[in-house]
């Protein structure tokens, strides 16, 4: 059995006295796609930033393509580098071009030569359709577009691992569907992801495994047709009535 | 007033816009006629004591006795004194060949081609270097000219770019510094930064000519002119740290997790992604204490040292010219007003292009 891509043991979260994530425990293997929902203040972006160390773990194990993320500076960079993220609110560094969002990480991080690195930019904006955008500044683009210029600049340092924490929920509702479609061809390019999302067609056309977490718990973990069909505790059920039932 | 629109709408001549913004009511058209005819005395009233009413250049003083304008007379009579203070008199091109050079300097390094931190060092080295030598002398057959004695514009020239030079550097360090997460740090900078801006200026200064020598052993005082230019820098250092840090606060968290989540070092986080705007969204008030630093650069005056308002009053203070004084300070007055309007013309330009690229 090879190693999973991501492992988590017994993690505890807290922020003073509260709780933020308690004994949660997921493995995801290589090229495994996993949607993780639940109702808000659940703890799926705690969970998903303590993969990346933007979150300090408080108690249990997690390990990155078999690095454990320990106060080792130099384990957490080389994590990061394998680990992209996605924001709910896109990031991107207003101060720079499109093409330079996507081109200075890979030259600062990677070392690329620059002339190397601008044509990986370029490749990974032609990738996310917006290649035609490249010399604009983030705030000359719609939501939609803005949002794909960050899927491309995580892309660009080459990540083995995609995290999304809610990519969809801060865009207007006609600009969803070209997020949604990027992130359809990455999966199907065998990318290893981790998906908060409510997008529940997304899930279940795309997921390999839906996770449904509740006040700071892994409630229930099932393959999406069983998980929508037949899920078998109640929280899930209220919740999944609660997002499908308009 | 309030239907007034700061644009002619379209179809609308120049003139009956004009007339509906300034005479739209009885009041505003009274208002506008009587600040017209206010503006209009105080432009000739200027103009001919300025220009028509002048003295331009004679040898002596007598001719200004009768004249009913302005004696600039006595900027051709004295201006090499206001202008190099003590610096002397032979010796003055070295004075204005050394205040060209760092001229020049702050003038190459206001052009975005050489914004790089080798090449902006290079310059600097390079400029401050040859100030110095020419300056102060003693090699390439100059005589020796010590900086007690180095004045005038070059002086506050050579003052108020050490102080830049120095002191934006010691800000930028001292902001990181306060919002460290080692308490140490934070609290070490938090009270360096409101100790400094607690005390005045002069107090600085005076600390740094008269009491320092006290304290440090002689191989460690350098110059007076050094030391003060330090404390000076000290001072500037402490508000421009505030700024960058109000700066740094009013940038989303997101933008620095964007980074680490990228794999970014502290290092490249700070220097591409959190200056960069912590500055572009301060731009103003970095302006605005750059313009105060160069204008505080006369208090240097009281510890001694002959800068351009020292050295003009010393040019009217005695014998002839005496009466003279308004034109002097007329004069001066016109020379920082070329440095500081530069100043926020540069710093417009600057607002401007940091627009462009994000609009
Ligand atoms: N920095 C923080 N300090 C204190 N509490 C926090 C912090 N971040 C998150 N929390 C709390 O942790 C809980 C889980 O948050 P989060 O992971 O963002 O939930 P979700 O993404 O599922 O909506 C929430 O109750 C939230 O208030
Ligand atoms: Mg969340």
């Amino acid at each position: 059995m090879s190693e999973p891509a991501i492992y988590l043991h017994g993690v505890v979260k807290r922020y003073g006295a509260f709780i933020a994530l308690k004994d949660v425990s997921l493995s995801v293997d290589e090229g495994e796609r996993v949607v993780i929902c639940g109702p808000s203040g659940s703890g799926k972006s705690t969970l998903i930033r303590c993969i990346n160390r933007l979150e300090v773990h408080s108690a249990g194990t997690i390990k990155v393509e078999g690095t454990e993320l320990t106060d080792d500076d130099d384990a957490i960079r080389e994590v990061r580098r394998e680990v992209g993220m996605v924001f709910q609110d896109f990031n991107l560094f207003p101060h720079l071009s499109v093409l330079e969002n996507c081109a200075l990480p890979r030259i600062r991080v990677r070392g690329t030569p620059r002339a190397e690195a601008e044509q990986i930019a370029r490749r990974e904006l032609e990738r996310m359709r917006i290649d035609n955008q490249a010399d604009k500044f983030p705030d000359q683009l719609s939501g939609g577009q803005q949002q794909r210029v960050a899927i491309a600049r995580a892309l660009c340092m080459e990540p083995r691992i995609m995290l999304f924490d809610e990519p969809t929920s801060a865009l207007d509702p006609e600009m969803v569907g070209e997020v949604l479609d990027a992130m359809v061809a990455l999966a199907e390019g065998g990318m290893t992801m981790i998906c908060v999302t409510h997008e529940m067609g997304f899930a279940r056309s795309v997921a390999d495994r839906v996770v449904f977490m509740a006040d700071g718990r892994i409630v229930e973990q099932a393959p999406p047709d069983r998980f929508f069909d037949s899920p078998s505790a109640p929280e899930t059920r209220r919740f999944l009535e609660q997002i499908l039932g308009d | 007033m309030s239907d007034a629109t700061l644009a002619p709408p379209p179809g609308d001549s120049r003139l009956a816009y004009l007339r509906r913004r300034l005479f739209s009511t009885w009041f505003d058209g009274i208002v506008t006629v009587v600040s017209g005819l206010a503006l209009l005395w105080l432009i000739t009233t200027v103009l001919s004591w300025a220009l028509l009413d002048a003295v331009w250049s004679e040898e002596n003083a007598e001719a200004c006795k009768d004249a009913a304008g302005a004696c600039w007379a006595v900027i051709d009579a004295r201006g090499r004194l206001i202008l190099f203070g003590l610096y002397p008199y032979e010796q003055h091109w070295r004075s204005a060949l050394g205040c060209a050079i760092i001229i020049a300097t702050m003038g190459l390094s206001c052009w975005p081609a050489m914004w790089g931190m080798w090449r902006l060092l290079g310059l600097w080295l390079a400029g401050f270097g040859s100030f110095v030598i020419l300056l102060h002398g003693g090699v390439f057959g100059l005589e020796v000219v010590t900086s007690e004695q180095w004045g005038g514009l070059a002086l506050t020239v050579f003052i108020f770019a050490s102080v830049f030079v120095i002191g934006m550097p010691l800000a930028v360090v001292l902001a990181l510094a306060r919002r460290s997460n080692l308490p140490i740090i934070s609290w070490m900078a938090a009270i360096f930064i409101d100790t400094v801006r607690s005390l005045p200026l002069l107090t600085i200064l005076f600390a740094a000519a008269v009491v320092v020598p006290f304290v440090l052993p002689d191989w460690a005082q350098g110059t007076k002119l050094g030391r003060v230019i330090f404390g000076f820098a000290l001072f500037y250092a402490a508000y421009q740290a505030e700024i960058i840090r109000a700066g740094i606060q009013s940038i989303p968290k997101g933008q620095e997790e964007a980074a680490q989540a990228l794999g970014m070092t502290y290092r490249s986080t700070v220097l591409d992604i959190i200056l960069p705007q912590a500055f572009r969204n301060t731009l103003p008030s970095t302006i605005n204490q750059v313009v105060i630093t160069f204008k505080e650069t006369s208090i240097v005056t009281i510890i001694g040292f002959f800068e351009v308002t020292a050295s003009a009053s010393a040019a009217v203070g005695r014998g002839e010219w005496g009466a003279y004084y308004v034109e002097v300070y007329v004069f001066v007055a016109l020379v920082y007003f070329i440095f500081v309007f530069g100043l926020s013309r540069y710093g417009a330009y600057l607002e401007r292009r940091s627009r462009l690229s994000h609009v």
